[in-house]
């Protein structure tokens, strides 16, 4: 007989409806991670009790850290589980949905709100044509650089599950879509509303909010230096505070 | 487009920094003058009292009891928006986030019986004036002592990563090598605030 790796998932049927965890066994192969596990209990959604229950609900797409989809609460820690090798993780695994997104089933969340942060910290580029390649706007390839790192970023949540100052007690926007203003900001012609996307920072649940836990860089599944960014954001919005009073 | 929140989180910040370090820098420095004994910290506190009345009045207002108000009412607003998980998520710089929200709430029922008992009732209310001996017989209740050196624990370690995280409020150290430095220094001199405040508590059992 195989080796076993137990599973302690908790559940929710429905948006509203309470909590509870079901335990289930996978066997065990080497390079197991949790996405893979997760195949196993939907093929036989068997409890260890032996109870037959509906199959776990999940979310997953690209199996290689790039969509973000898969992000979920593993061993207390936000992560991808698409990444998340059994073989790394302590036993039994416990998985939770990251709750500071709504639960709409089981481990899937609904990630609105990230969504909606980035259109309030205005996270597109506004255009107003297209360049030959001779004519565009010239980007200067270190910051080039930074920019590529920050485009990385794949709106998993791990940073705003794992950051103390988000979640229903507060209405802080999150790491992630803070950075994004960071990110457009940098941009050849994104840079002409950057005062636009600082101002929108300075409000309520903007980069204030920020209580300097760091556990968002300790948690980026994509390695972004999201603190450095913050502190930077913080610099251009003392900069931009400074000209909204002398400049008017 | 007037930025209430983000005046409010600064002027916060400066408040706690500037203003309160400097009442708390102010306390250990008066209060370090009991390592000569009585004498020393009595004259200490007479040359305070050599201070113009109407003087001394608006400083304590002026210089502590608004920032002090605004610092921890303000505070309490922002600690409540905090969910502490350094159990999970257990770095160094999320337990001194968790750390940072413990001693601000314990410091908040500390500094209302400090101050409440201390400068309204004894030296408010009953016109007695502060002294050596008279700190010598409060400190003879074991517990008291102990809620005061934690008392001054928790307010050294809040301004001390009040510091850290001051310079990167206000954008001063970008990266995390600067942070560190800044993290390690504030470090030191919240052990070396905290020493000094064993030796002086120390002193009351000296003499």
């Amino acid at each position: 007989m195989a080796e076993k790796v137990r599973f302690i998932i908790e559940r929710q049927d429905g948006p509203n409806d309470k909590p509870y965890t079901q335990e289930f066994d996978v066997d065990y192969r080497p390079g197991l991670n949790v996405v893979a596990s997760l195949m196993e209990i939907q093929k036989n959604p068997v409890t260890v009790d032996g109870k037959k229950v509906p199959p776990v609900v999940w979310e997953c797409n690209c199996l290689e850290k790039v969509c973000g989809a898969c992000m979920m609460v593993i061993n207390g820690k936000a992560q991808q589980a698409c990444c998340a090798l059994v073989d790394n993780l302590k036993q039994p695994i416990k998985l939770q949905p990251a709750r500071t997104f709504p639960v709409i089933r089981d481990l899937l969340i609904d990630r609105t709100r990230m969504f909606e942060a980035l259109k309030r910290i205005q996270g597109w580029v506004e255009l107003d044509g297209s360049w030959e390649n001779r004519e565009a706007p010239i980007q200067n390839p270190y910051t080039a650089t930074t920019a590529y790192e920050i485009s990385r970023c794949m709106t998993c949540g791990c940073c705003l599950e794992a950051c103390p100052n988000v979640g229903p007690q507060s209405d802080f926007i999150g790491p992630a879509p803070t950075v994004q203003a960071y990110l457009f900001n940098l941009h050849p012609l994104g840079k002409f509303d950057a005062p636009k996307r600082l101002n929108v920072l300075m409000e309520k649940g903007g980069i204030t909010s920020c209580g300097n836990s760091q556990n968002c860089v300790e948690v980026c599944p994509k390695s972004i230096k999201l603190t450095t960014y913050l502190a930077q954001l913080n610099r251009d919005v003392n900069i931009q505070a400074l000209k909204n009073i002398f400049n008017n | 487009m007037f930025h209430t929140t983000f005046y409010l989180r600064r002027l916060h910040s400066l408040c706690g920094l500037l203003v309160l370090g400097m009442v708390l820098f102010e306390h250990i420095f008066t209060n370090s003058m009991a390592i000569l004994g009585p004498q020393g910290l009595n004259t200490a506190l007479e040359m305070m009292e050599l201070i113009p009345k109407p003087i001394f009045m608006g400083l304590e207002l002026g210089g502590i009891a608004i920032p002090l108000l605004f610092h921890g009412i303000y505070g309490i607003y922002i600690a409540l928006q905090a969910n502490t998980n350094s159990g999970n998520y257990a770095y160094v710089r999320n337990f001194n986030f968790s750390l940072q929200r413990w001693t601000a709430w314990f410091l908040v029922v500390f500094l209302i019986w400090h101050v409440g008992y201390l400068r309204f009732y004894v030296k408010g209310i009953t016109g007695t004036p502060i002294s050596f001996e008279l700190l010598q017989n409060f400190f003879t209740n074991p517990i008291v002592v102990f809620l005061y050196i934690l008392g001054m624990f928790a307010a050294i370690f809040h301004f001390c990563n009040g510091i850290t995280t001051f310079c990167m409020t206000w954008g001063i150290t970008k990266g995390p090598r600067s942070q560190n430095v800044i993290s390690i220094i504030s470090m030191l001199l919240c052990a070396a605030m905290c020493l000094i405040t064993i030796v002086f508590m120390g002193s009351y059992f000296m003499y």
